[in-house]
């Protein structure tokens, strides 16, 4: 996977940025001192569109042509100070000392608003739902986050980028291997150096691992979004084995660290046979998983047509990941714009058209299968050779984007550090950052009650979203 | 059984900046490998039913006050249970950026399970550990 630099003047940004976002993927847009940068994925991988801004200038706002940049240029403007014009939401788009922006909500005959959040029923992140109704039938969602926001990004600069690279694992525990495989990846880039093909290897097994727990929690929850409490408790106990196998082969349940950057941690898969067993042990279970939710008539019929996304309104929304092959897209960076060892084992992506619930789980499902049979795959090449410890880096510094694909999407990172390896900025966002406006969309003509099964059908992390 | 029924605990949650691997384990605690309500564990919809409050994360600024509405709600006796590192005050985001330097430490939890998220297991413990000094009449 490439980089590439694209410097625009900031008066043909915007038809810069349409141009691109019909040609390639549109993954966001961030800023640094005094620049702005929209990021897209070609095949050959990320693309950056660069533009100085000089005082007191100000830059046309790509939201009303593409909705997906609503929260990135918000971002950029709250947090950065860049000035834009047309921008549809003049809302901040975090809480700031203690001041949380109001919600919008509709308006007119019968219409009432019910507030839930920041602190819910459940053992769920910090949010606050608007919803309003008319009768039960929900005219506008406005979802608030940000409750978990811990500035991260500003307090990452000035660190070393290798000191810095296990507080990147921990931004969101639910995104650790993918989040850290596109960081070492950049760091790799700018330190001129290769990771053994074994610790290649390593990496895609504990990024299916990852997709793996994260999808069998995605079912056992929308199972019990749906009131089938048979679905949520098979669902947790196969999410159960596959942390215990995480925690027995990478020493951590959510193999936080498990990639450095380099190569992985020393140690990590010592017995690359018996998690191939393990594996294969569990395909005929979670294959009788699949049956039990997509054969129990009930389910089925409380998945369909419930918090559908159209395929116009995912692609508006620049979506990413299950939620983005549910609704008919085709984007998956693995396959888009192959990295590390998905370059010789190639992922067979499944796709849904209907971009509802169901078509959410049994994508997700069928991922489920892909991951064993990748998994399978790269533990047969490592055979019973265990990857090395990392390799070593020369840090040159400069600037590089690196994308990988998380359980809920495209994960990318940008970063940018000086000789000494410094970080000046680094920008990172997940595929629940880039859903999250689509779940609040999802909910629009359902009824009060699918808001869990909705929201549960994406299952998207807060603390990644908020950082 | 090896232990008698003692207590049980309606718990509520509160996320202060956690990295929701705290969460995942405690949701962990739902299913069938821990299943807590075979202890009389639950979660409970509303403060006002709790017997305590478990909090995980640095502190967020954005929760502070919300934070501090959960606890003021809870009817008493209420035992406030520290999960995870973050919470302790010593964990990776403690003290780093806009995040304060402990949610359980800076509420005064009475209980810390520690761990980088702690285990299904030592949360359970726990919480055991809150049911029992609830019970206990020591507080």
């Amino acid at each position: 996977m490439n980089y590439r630099e694209c410097d625009v003047s900031v008066a043909e940004l915007p038809a810069r940025v349409r141009e691109e976002a019909e040609r390639t993927i549109p993954l966001g847009a961030h800023a640094s001192a005094n620049v702005v940068q929209y990021t897209f994925l070609e095949r050959e991988g990320a693309l950056a569109l660069r533009a100085r801004v000089r005082d007191g200038e100000t830059l046309v706002s790509s939201t009303p042509s593409f909705p997906m940049f609503d929260w990135d240029e918000r971002e950029m403007r709250d947090e950065r100070g860049v000035q834009f014009v047309q921008i549809p939401d003049e809302r901040p788009l975090f809480i700031e000392h203690g001041r949380v922006p109001e919600a919008r909500t509709a308006s007119g005959r019968g219409v009432t608003t019910i507030v839930v959040g920041p602190v819910h029923a459940g053992i769920i992140e910090p949010g606050r739902f608007t919803i309003s109704s008319a009768g039960e039938s929900i005219a506008h969602l406005d979802a608030q986050l940000s409750y978990s926001r811990r500035g991260i990004e500003r307090a990452l600069e000035g660190m070393h980028v290798l000191d810095a690279a296990p507080l990147v694992a921990t931004i969101c525990a639910a995104c650790s291997v993918s989040r850290s495989w596109a960081y070492a990846r950049c760091i790799e880039a700018l330190g001129d150096c290769a990771c053994t093909p074994a610790a290649e290897f390593a990496r895609l097994i504990f990024a299916e691992l990852e997709r793996l727990y994260n999808h069998l929690f995605d079912l056992a929850s929308a199972s019990a979004g749906a009131g089938f409490a048979r679905g949520q408790l098979e669902g947790l106990r196969l999410k159960e084995r596959v942390m215990r196998l995480c925690g027995e082969h990478t020493g951590h349940r959510f193999m936080f660290d498990a990639v450095q950057p380099g190569g992985v941690r020393a140690g990590v898969l010592a017995d690359p046979a018996a998690l191939r067993a393990s594996l294969r042990a569990m395909r005929p279970e979670i294959e009788r998983y699949g049956t039990l939710l997509f054969e129990t008539r009930s389910l089925v019929a409380r998945f369909s047509q419930t918090g559908i996304v159209s395929p116009e309104r995912a692609g508006a929304f620049g979506a990413v990941g299950p939620a983005l092959r549910a609704s008919g897209g085709r984007a998956d960076v693995r396959t888009h714009a192959p990295y590390g060892a998905y370059c010789l084992i190639r992922p067979e992506v499944p796709y849904e058209s209907a971009g509802d619930v169901l078509a959410r789980a049994r994508v997700k499902y069928r991922e489920m299968l892909d991951s064993l049979r990748m998994c399978d795959l790269a533990l047969a090449e490592l055979g019973a050779s265990t990857p090395d410890e990392p390799e070593e880096l020369s840090f040159r510094g400069g600037r590089w984007t690196a994308v990988t694909e998380g359980a809920r999407g495209a994960t990318v990172i940008s970063l940018g550090a000086d000789m000494r390896g410094s970080i000046t900025r680094m920008h990172c966002i997940t595929g629940s950052y880039r859903t999250w406006p689509l779940v609040a969309r999802a909910m629009e003509h359902g009824i009060v009650p699918d808001f869990p099964l909705v929201n549960k059908s994406f299952n998207l992390c807060y603390a990644c979203a908020d950082r | 059984m090896s232990r008698p029924f003692t207590h049980a605990l309606a718990i509520r949650h509160l996320v202060c900046g956690s990295c929701n691997g705290c969460e995942h384990e405690m949701n962990a605690l739902a299913g069938p490998d821990y299943d807590m309500t075979s202890e009389g564990f639950e979660i409970a919809a509303s403060p006002r039913h709790a017997d305590a409050i478990t909090i995980s994360g640095p502190m967020s600024d954005a929760m502070r006050s919300a934070a501090a509405a959960t606890i003021a709600a809870a009817a008493q006796p209420c035992i406030i249970v520290a999960i995870g590192d973050c919470a302790a005050g010593a964990g990776p985001w403690c003290g780093i950026g806009t995040a304060g330097n402990g949610a359980g430490e800076e509420v005064g939890a009475e209980i810390v399970v520690r761990g980088c998220p702690p285990t299904p297991e030592q949360i359970k413990a726990g919480l055991r550990e809150a049911a029992a000094r609830l019970n206990d009449g020591s507080r």
